[in-house]
């Protein structure tokens, strides 16, 4: 969905950068919006209070509870995801081979 | 610090909180307070069980219990660990619980994940969850189940014509429509995805935006879907 949103939209996004949390990822705002987010999947409330931080001024506040409900409901869905045993049908994957090499998934318990 | 949270945001939380305190289809609201209480923990622990250990047998569960303690063992593993579910841990769950009542501890869980992480996402506490409803289960299900190839659980037939996300939840159709409004406020409403250009508002989060968070959270919880 990230490669295609991007593309659709006329950018390019990199998904090894972002794999690695990288902040050239190719998406506007893209550093600080990755901390963000890496910090919200994680356990370190300083971080994540300074990575909020910086988000709020390099945007604004309401943009920042957007990222946070977007972050939110990707807890949601893993947990839907994985606990229902969702895959993706066999074309999809074959679609989605490049992604999932640049994104280094394709090892994970998850892969169904 | 309070921030302000769109209003259909704050709706849909509050909606979801007391969703979760209603008798569902499966289980009472007692239960599922029980269970929500049990994922919460999970989520919060910083001393984390391994995903093999049931959290029944560690001496973290209040004695006087309402729920099996299969289904606090497998919320506190979804809540906490769902990166590492197997077909295996499935199975052996649903023959204890039954396999609709494992989709409701399914969707128990993903609730409280994605309210509790907005909580903290934001900086604000975690709102306490409401007293439960009482009553008793209302049993509703789709007049007909079937079984997926794109999904370990049954879902309302026919499978397999929408993505297995969508589909998840489908058996039990509360937890379905619950999930869904949720998503709508913090993602993007099911009819606007296929719309690369969608915002919620002027100056808000580009869909691309959107997605790069979705693909690092995703990735960072080790869900390969």
């Amino acid at each position: 969905m990230l490669s295609w949103s991007s593309s659709q939209t006329g950018g390019q996004v990199h998904l090894t950068s972002v794999a690695a949390g990288a902040a050239d990822n190719g998406v506007d705002h893209g550093d600080v919006i990755l901390r963000f987010a890496t910090a919200c999947a994680g356990r370190d409330d300083d971080e994540l209070a300074d990575a909020r931080a910086r988000l709020v001024d390099a945007t604004d506040e309401a943009f920042m509870v957007d990222a946070a409900a977007v972050a939110a409901n990707f807890e949601m869905m893993t947990r839907l995801a994985d606990s229902t045993g969702a895959r993706m049908p066999a074309d999809v994957l074959e679609q989605r081979a490049a992604a999932i090499g640049a994104m280094g998934v394709g090892e994970l318990t998850s892969r169904r | 610090m309070t921030v302000a949270v769109r209003s259909d945001l704050a709706e849909a939380h509050r909606l979801a909180w007391e969703h979760l305190a209603a008798p569902g289809s499966w289980w009472t609201g007692a239960q599922r307070i029980e269970l929500a209480t049990t994922a919460l923990v999970a989520i919060a622990d910083d001393d984390p069980l391994p995903p093999w250990v049931g959290i029944s047998l560690a001496g973290r569960l209040p004695d006087e219990r309402v729920a099996p303690d299969m289904a606090h063992d497998i919320i506190y593993r979804i809540a906490r660990h769902a990166g590492t579910m197997t077909e295996d841990v499935y199975r052996v769950a649903a023959e204890a619980l039954g396999e609709l009542p494992y989709v409701e501890v399914c969707a128990i869980a993903s609730t409280v994940g994605a309210v509790a992480h907005f909580c903290r996402n934001v900086g604000q506490p975690v709102p306490a969850l409401p007293e439960p409803v009482g009553g008793e289960p209302t049993g509703e299900r789709p007049d007909e189940l079937a079984a997926a190839e794109l999904n370990w659980v049954p879902v309302a037939a026919p499978a397999d014509r929408w993505p297995a996300v969508v589909q998840a939840y489908t058996a039990v159709p509360g937890e379905q429509h619950n999930t869904w409004r949720m998503a709508a406020a913090q993602y993007i409403p099911v009819d606007e995805m296929v719309h690369a250009d969608w915002m919620r508002r002027r100056d808000g989060l580009t869909r691309a935006q959107t997605e790069l968070i979705a693909t690092r959270v995703a990735q960072l919880r080790e869900c390969f879907y």
